[in-house]
């Protein structure tokens, strides 16, 4: 069997593996079923709290859905840190490198199953959207927004985070680096609006893939602008995936050792 | 008594003769607005266009356009902060010029509301005591709207996490059993 092909079929087998231990031992079913409480929380809250229901309905659709991509992303952003880091940690990683899979295809198969569970908040937040959408018939350009957006977040926080990972001993190290990564990159999205903050700032908030992806969700289903009107929020994400990714793909053989940086295979 | 006519006709005289205030000046800005009719639903989101136009043979100077939200109803309190995030927009006009200024409003509250836009000299040479130019008032009917109800919503808060929560305790269980 070519390296190639080695490589194609190993992450499938390495991404089956990974869902099963995601899903069928509880852990995705755990974190979805809080998922889905947190969004019923803020469906509800929005129909019966007066101060939120003056909003226009498309706002109230675009909160649950910014809240949708933003949390389900950070779920694959958490299940991606663990993935190289926690493996080491565990001591399982030993066993996972004497497998006939390379470490490309490893790395690639923690990736499709970190993302399935944002594929899984997504389908879970599908219901809640379409009740609150219900007569202003924007189900659909929310959902397809939600799906596009959440999945180009997702695939960025998991790429980061698992580069993060391959290069970390500890799972405490990777996921405090991947959460204090996004904090920092926040930060200026958090600075007082209204004011002139300059080019500078500018480029801080558009570097935030959940920011700047967020962004964009308010500017098609709320201010009503086309689909290509505010592509460029979508840059940071995008941008980030194919570095994160590249890395991963070009390193992903040196990166996944049985520990960072050092001579393991 | 011809004193008396001597000094009534002084004072009227003063007063005739006293100069004319600032405020009274002939004014060279038309401001005209459209729509000045619109009705709307609470949370709607609406753009009103106001045209400057200098009628003068001068230039205007350098003038600010500022935009102006009031309820018509005593009991409703509007702050027009809510109804706009940009109510100000810098404009200058050669004679003859105009230019069409755009306002981006969302309605924040219920009722019968009055948008205007008055415009004034700028910057720190504008003088004391001069003419504002005021629009015509556009007229906003906002009609309530409360399409989300708890009850319309129940169902789907409910049934969700109840069914996920069925799905983890399914998985945990299923592991333990095989365990």
């Amino acid at each position: 069997m070519s390296r190639n092909r080695r490589t194609a079929a190993g992450w499938l087998v390495v991404a089956g593996q990974e869902c099963r231990d995601l899903w069928l031992s509880g852990r995705g079913p755990l974190l979805l079923f809080v998922f889905s409480a947190l969004l019923s929380t803020m469906t509800y809250v929005t129909s019966i709290n007066k101060v939120l229901n003056f909003l226009e309905q498309r706002e109230a659709v675009n909160l649950v859905l910014q809240v949708a991509v933003a949390v389900g992303a950070l779920l694959s952003m958490v299940v991606a840190a663990d993935g190289i880091s926690g493996e080491r940690e565990r001591g399982t990683l030993e066993s996972l490198l004497l497998t006939p899979v390379s470490g490309r295809a490893i790395v690639a198969g923690k990736a499709a199953a970190a993302v399935s569970l944002w594929l899984a908040a997504y389908l879970v937040s599908v219901p809640y959207l379409l009740v609150l959408s219900r007569g202003v018939g924007i189900a659909g350009p929310a959902a397809m927004a939600g799906v596009v957006v959440g999945t180009v977040v997702a695939g960025a926080l998991t790429a980061i985070a698992l580069l993060i990972s391959s290069l970390s001993n500890s799972n405490k190290v990777s996921l405090a680096a991947s959460i204090f990564l996004l904090l920092v990159l926040f930060a200026p999205a958090q600075l007082p609006s209204g004011r002139p903050q300059g080019w500078f700032f500018g480029v801080l908030r558009q570097l935030d893939p959940i920011s700047s992806g967020l962004a964009y969700l308010s500017a098609v289903l709320v201010t009503g602008h086309r689909w290509t009107q505010d592509v460029s929020y979508l840059v940071s994400p995008v941008a980030i995936t194919v570095l994160a990714g590249g890395a991963l793909g070009l390193a992903g053989p040196r990166l996944v050792r049985l520990a960072a940086g050092g001579n393991g295979r | 008594m011809k004193r008396l006519h001597a000094v009534a006709l002084l004072a009227i005289g003063l007063l005739l003769g006293s100069p004319v205030p600032a405020m009274a000046q002939k004014t060279s800005i038309d401001v005209a607005v459209a729509p000045t009719e619109l009705s709307v639903v609470l949370g709607d989101r609406f753009t009103i266009e106001t045209r400057l136009t200098n009628t003068d043979n001068a230039a205007t100077g350098p003038l600010l356009a500022h935009l102006n939200v009031a309820s018509l109803d005593n009991s409703v309190y509007v702050d027009p902060e809510d109804w706009s995030s940009e109510r100000s927009q810098d404009v200058e006009l050669e004679p003859g010029e105009a230019v069409t200024l755009s306002w981006e409003l969302q309605a924040v509250n219920p009722g019968q509301i009055a948008v205007y836009v008055v415009v004034l000299p700028y910057g720190a040479d504008a003088a004391a005591n001069q003419q504002l130019v005021v629009s015509r008032l556009a007229r906003v009917d906002v009609a309530r709207r409360s399409t989300l109800t708890a009850g319309g919503v129940l169902p789907v808060v409910l049934i969700v996490p109840a069914v996920l929560a069925f799905a983890a305790i399914a998985a945990r269980l299923r592991l333990r059993w095989r365990r």
